[in-house]
Parts: structure tokens; sequence; C-alpha cells
């Protein structure tokens, strides 16, 4: 601690009133050196601060063209993120199976309304490692208890079974007992959700 | 049974009931299970955690590790083909059946040359360059409904997906970025408010280079008179008509290439982005000129 | 007449739509309509109410002490009409409470407890019960164990749209009940804070308001008239938060500031969030 310490103080009184010599003490300092003065800098040992020799040539200011309104800057634009989701525009098709939600469906006793991503609010919650599965129907305003029924009965009607449902009213949410994502996401489909 | 509007209903309810002030909220009854401590003889002596041993100080042993015993998994023969896992560059997929339906609710423009970063930008994939991922895998599930034409450009694509967009009238090159490309154009905005000039993008490590510089992968750096031969044999191989794409209307967006040192599309390294003037810096120094040209 | 013909559509404007509605083009006539001319105006947001129907609201003024409703205004039901969830409130609050508190309770342990460093008497032979210390946590003056120590810290972070819910549903139910009022601008006649004492006795806005602007500065007179009055208070659009809602009674927003609430919110609910909904982390750069 004593040797740095000694060192340090050396390297302070040789630089005392002499600070506005230090031309550039940016991280980058090796890239800017010109280079006549590098090869005296090769020169030298690096142990000792004060043994090293003042920078002598920095180029400080690269020559820059500033561009007002380029031409280019919807290539920029392009990059940056969307501000908020981008509504969908109607097609001819979708290939991809996704479906616009339909006007009619606002009719309803009920509704189910996407989310942001313009997806349908049907997930799969997976318990107890694979033992519970359990299809979860979010966002649904309206006659939940009318869609309750209508969905058991869709459900017994496709499965040949009775399907157990929950409804949360407060959280305005339906949960079946069993993975029927697929099944639900169609019968929305169906219902223009 | 409950109200047929839920909402409405309970909005109109609190119209009639005291006003709600800071003392007359709560949570929902029974939603948080009190920590419970245990009581009596036995009731405060283990808290579940057995006597001793890693059980009690959770201190579990290392997966895999047996006390002692030959382990398991350098008993039986090795699984040669995981050596080297962890220093493997790593692409994670994107299927077509995802593009497509990006393409379908408009979250990347088909208008437009796709990129890494425009495919980042839907907010549907992520990736993360610090975890040695390297870009996007485009794989072949959907390649049958896949109807787009585009112009692509990913980081690793199997032949069956490369037919699949060639079969649409599309264009499909693989391009190596290294990972501090991939932080850039993971997320632009970042790095232009940095206020760093654009670096030059690296070329691929010496056992990617095999992969970028053959035309039948589309590489980047191969030969476009090969990759058209290519594309005619592949399009033999799997019996379609190749589209002219010269007789496309946007036959210019279609032949739009990055340059192998560049690294967004339009703009050169070099270049330093102001987004709140919204002008661009372009070095005029010969110095800096031939350091970004090579 | 009239107003009693108000306040009985006004009690029933769940259920009823008004049959006739004029539209104007756009909220500045709204703000420039005058006092004998209601003026309705339906708005055109980014992201169209789809199953709900708007709430509709009377533009009320502060420059007579008299009510008068200078229009009608409609509001988005996602921010101004979401289910009213008590407990999304009640975990705002507790979080809002909880963020900046630190607890200063301070016990000592026996190692700081003063003395006791001597074994108070031999282990054996005596017929007592084995001590070393007179400041154990077993002896009378001695070491607490498992007290509270200093400096805890209670902050954690709700989760971002916990957040935005929050501020939604706080919205909802004061408007629910008649306690949010949307002004014209907040321009009195006069400094005095009778004046508006006067004004919110006499429209039954309980004793606390809290006003709340779109602006940094609000008008000299209301400054003024409110600085010697504690329970009403001026806020700015971004410092509005579900805890002070809840302590004053009513909310009074300018129509530019209810405009700035649902514009900002309706963003935050139709945007990738992937940034904010990250795990926070306290000492992240």
């Amino acid at each position: 601690m004593a040797t740095v310490w000694r060192s340090q103080s050396a390297f302070a009184r040789l630089f005392a009133g002499k600070t506005g010599q230090i031309l550039n003490n940016a991280t980058d300092l090796g890239t800017k050196l010109g280079p006549g003065s590098q090869s005296a800098i090769l020169a030298r040992k690096y142990s000792n601060y004060a043994h090293s020799p003042f920078v002598t040539r920095v180029k400080e200011q690269y020559e820059y063209e500033i561009v007002k309104n380029p031409p280019e800057w919807a290539y920029v634009q392009r990059l940056l993120p969307f501000d908020t989701i981008p509504a969908v525009t109607p097609k001819e098709s979708y290939p991809s199976g996704w479906v616009p939600p339909k006007e009619e469906a606002k009719s309803l006793p009920f509704f189910l309304s996407r989310t942001r991503n313009h997806e349908i609010p049907i997930y799969l919650h997976i318990t107890f490692r694979g033992i519970r599965k359990i299809t979860k129907i979010k966002r649904i305003e309206g006659d939940i208890w009318l869609m309750n029924e209508e969905i058991k009965s869709y459900l017994k009607e496709k499965n040949n079974r009775y399907v157990e449902t929950r409804v949360h009213e407060v959280g305005r949410f339906i949960e079946a007992k069993g993975d029927y994502v697929n099944q639900l996401v169609e019968w929305a489909h169906s219902k223009g959700f | 049974m409950g109200s047929r509007q839920i909402t409405e209903k309970s909005l109109s309810m609190l119209r009639s009931l005291p006003r709600i002030s800071l003392g007359n909220i709560r949570d929902n009854p029974n939603c948080r299970k009190p920590a419970k401590r245990g009581r009596a003889q036995h009731g405060g002596d283990k808290h579940g955690a057995g006597n001793k041993g890693s059980g009690q100080r959770q201190n579990f042993m290392r997966l895999g590790y047996e006390t002692g015993n030959n382990p398991f998994y350098l008993r039986v023969p090795q699984e040669h083909y995981y050596r080297g896992h962890h220093l493997r560059r790593e692409y994670p997929p994107l299927t077509l059946h995802e593009l497509q339906r990006m393409i379908d609710k408009d979250r990347v423009d088909v208008n437009q040359p796709i990129d890494i970063a425009s495919i980042v930008k839907s907010g549907i994939y992520n990736f993360f360059p610090d975890q040695k991922q390297f870009g996007v895998n485009l794989t072949d599930e959907g390649a049958d409904l896949f109807t787009a034409k585009i112009n692509i450009e990913v980081q690793w694509a199997s032949e069956l997906v490369i037919a699949a967009i060639e079969k649409n009238g599309g264009v499909i090159t693989t391009a190596y970025y290294d990972p501090h490309s991939l932080f850039l154009l993971k997320n632009p905005k970042k790095f232009f408010e940095s206020g760093q000039a654009i670096p030059r993008r690296m070329i691929p490590p010496p056992d990617a280079i095999e992969y970028y510089t053959s035309a039948k992968t589309r590489g980047y750096l191969a030969d476009p008179e090969e990759i058209s031969k290519e594309r005619l044999k592949l399009s033999q191989k799997y019996g379609y008509n190749l589209p002219d794409i010269q007789k496309e209307s946007n036959y210019q967006m279609l032949c739009e290439r990055k340059d192998p040192r560049q690294i967004f599309y339009g703009l050169e390294p070099g270049w330093v982005v102001n987004l709140k003037d919204e002008c661009i810096l372009k070095p005029k120094d010969q110095e800096l000129l031939k350091f970004y040209n090579t | 007449m009239t107003s009693a013909l108000i306040s009985a559509i006004k009690r029933l404007h769940i259920t009823i739509t008004p049959q006739i509605r004029v539209y104007s083009s756009n909220v500045a006539a709204a703000t420039s309509a005058s006092t004998n001319s209601l003026s309705i105006t339906k708005k055109e947001w980014a992201f169209q109410p789809e199953y709900t129907k708007p709430r509709e609201v009377w533009i009320e003024n502060l420059d007579t002490i008299e009510e008068q409703k200078l229009g009608l205004f409609e509001l988005h039901p996602s921010v101004y009409a979401a289910p009213p969830r008590l407990d999304i409130i009640n975990q705002n609050v507790v979080w809002q409470r909880k963020i900046r508190y630190v607890s200063w309770a301070h016990t000592k342990t026996r190692a700081e407890v003063r003395g006791g460093g001597k074994k108070p008497w031999p282990q054996k032979g005596l017929g007592r019960a084995r001590h070393g210390s007179i400041r154990s946590p077993l002896w009378r003056g001695g070491g607490v164990a498992h007290g509270p120590r200093s400096g805890k810290s209670h902050f954690f972070m709700l989760p971002f749209h916990m957040r935005i819910l929050g501020l939604t549903t706080t919205l909802s139910s004061k408007l629910a009940q008649d306690d949010l009022h949307i002004v014209k601008d907040l321009e009195l006649p006069t400094d005095e804070p009778e004046y508006l004492a006067e004004l919110v006795e006499k429209r039954n806005w309980g004793p606390s308001v809290l006003l709340v602007d779109d602006t940094d500065y609000a008008p000299r007179n209301i400054t003024a008239a409110t600085d010697s009055l504690a329970h009403i208070n001026i806020m700015p659009v971004y410092g509005l938060n579900v805890y002070s809602m809840l302590k004053h009674d009513t909310l009074v927003l300018t129509l530019s500031a209810a405009e700035k609430i649902e514009e900002r919110l309706l963003h935050w609910l139709h945007t990738n969030t992937r940034e904010q909904s990250k795990e926070f982390k306290v000492n992240q750069v």
C-alpha cells in the first residue's frame, strides 16, 4: 500500500499545474495517437506513469458530414419499435389460421374480447407435472353464466361426455377441466369473437 | 347464480354502496395463506426439514452425483453428439407457421426485406445474444400453408424451408452476425440513442464459413450465379415451377441484400444516427472511410 | 326543472342511452360551448370500445358556485368502466404504503447489550442452572433474540399491469360512485379560499377534493385558494395514483387531464410491455 501511495504522489507532483497538458484522457486514447507518438511510446515501459511520455498529437475530431432529413431516414424508422401494437388490416385470406373477429359477435349477450395481440384469450394451464390440465377462458364480458352453459353443452356434444367447468365472476373467467383449447377456440371462432 | 352483466351490474351496485376509501378496502377473502408455525410437542423442532444432511441444510448434491458411486452418466457410453454443447452456436427456432401468422397480423411488413431486426420488432420472437444465441433458425413447421412472398434473411434454414419460400416466389438468404451486431439488431433504438457509430459486421468463424459460403444453404457469401443454379435444382428436386422473380412488380425489393459488412438495411457502418434531431452523421475522413470499408 | 331532469337522467345513465345525440366534430367545440347550449361529444379513439358502452359524463364549471352543465363528454370504458376489483385497489394501496416504508425498530442482541462478558457463576457445583452471560436472552435486561433490526426496507414492486389495472379500477369506481367530476378548466373568479370551500360544500363534493390538471402550473387563483385549504389539493396528470384518489373524497379532472389519462392508459393496454413486465431488480443499471 505504501509503495503505491508513494508512486501516486510522485505522479501527482509531476503533473502539478500541468493538467492542461494532458490532451486526451479518454478511454480510446490508444486509437487516436498519431503515428509519430506511438513509436516513441512503444520504446518505453508502461510500468510507471512517471516514465511514460506525454501524448504529443491527438486527432480530436474526425471529419463528419451532418445530413439533415437524409433519404436513408426511412431505413431508421423501419427499425424503431411499434408505439402500440398495430391493428390488422383486412385481407382476403389468412393462411396461418388466424381469424379476424366478426362484427355480429357484439350483439351476443356475452362477449370474448381479443387480447392486445389480436388472439383469443383461451389458455391451457398444466399443473402437478401434467396430471391436471385446465382450460381457461379469460376476458369474458356480459352474461358469463349463459356462456358457461353454451360451452358446457358444446363440449358435451363434441366429446360425448360431461365436462366440468368453473365460473369466476369477479375475475371474469371460466375454467374447464381438461385440455379443450382447440375445441373452444373453434367455438369462439364460430361465434365470431 | 350471479348477475347477468358482470361489469355493469357491479358498477351500478357501487352507486348505492358507501364510498370506496382507504378505510374500507381489503384483499379477497382467503387469498393469502398465513405462514403457520407448528405448536405442541413436536411442532417447533424440525419444521419439516428432517434431521441432518442435505434435507436440513438445503445443500443438495450436484445433479448426477451418487455419493461416491461411479455415477450413471459416466458409467454408460457417453452421448458424444452433446460434446461441447455449451460452446456451440445456438439458433432459437421460428416456424414458418409463426412467420405466416406474423405476416397475417401485420407484425412484419412483407413489402420490405425481412431480417432479424424486423422479426424481433414484431414482439413475437425473442433471443438472447449473450447466451450464445446467434439468430433465427427458420424451421419447416407450417411449410405447406406458407404462402407469403418475401425477401427474408435468417441465420439458419433447412432445405425444405428454402424450398417453401422459393416456391412462392420469395427469396431467402442465410447470413451470419457476430454477437455484437446481434445486440444492435435486437434493440436498434437503444443503440442509436447511445450515440455510437454503427460498427462493421464481422466475418463468420471458421466452422461457419462453409455454411455461409455455400449456395445450397443460400449463404450470403455465396456466388449469386451458383445460387440461381441451386434455386433451379431445388425446384426440380421438390417438383414446383420456380417463379421468375425478374417479372415481379417488387423485383427491386426482392433483390435487396445487405453488404457482408453491413448490419442494418440502408445504413452503412461508420454512420451515427441521431434520433433526436433526425439526422445522420456520415464520416468524411479518409482514415475512417478506409477503416469501415475493410 | 332542467336540473331535476338532468339528475333523473344521471341516475339512469347506466340503463338508458340518450336517443337523440348531436355529434360535434371535435372536443374543441365542446370546450368553447356557451353555458346555455349543451355540447355532446362523440370521440374517435384509436382503440374503439368493443362491447361495453362508453361512459358519458357532464362537463362542469368552476367559475360559479352553482353547478352548470357545459356539455356531455364520452370516456373510454377500458379506462373509466373497468370492473371494480377491490382486491386490485387494495394491493396497489399496500404497495404504495410499503414501497417507501423503512422500519427503524431496533433491538440490541446479547452481544450489543453492555456487560455480560463474565460467566456469572461456575458451570457445576452450585446446584444452579448453567449460564454463560448475564445478557443472554433468557435474562431480565438481556439481549433480544430475533428482534427487529433497524433499516429494514419493505420495498417491493407490484407487477406492471397490476399498477395499470389499479389506476383504471380506481378511476372506474370513482366514476361509478359519482365521485369523479370533469371540469372545463381550473379557472376561478377569485383567489379566496372561502369561495372554493363554499363551492365544494354546495356541490356536495365532500370535504376533501383532489384536482388533477394536465399542466405543471395550475392557474394562479386556484393555487392561491387551495393554499390554505389542506384538504383540497392539486396534482399534475403524471402524479395521479391510487392512494391519493382514495384519500380524497372527490376526484376532479380537467377535460384535458381526463383525455391525457385515457390516452396514456389506453397506450399501455395496447402495447408490447415485455420490457415493463420484466422482473424488477433494485440494483439494475
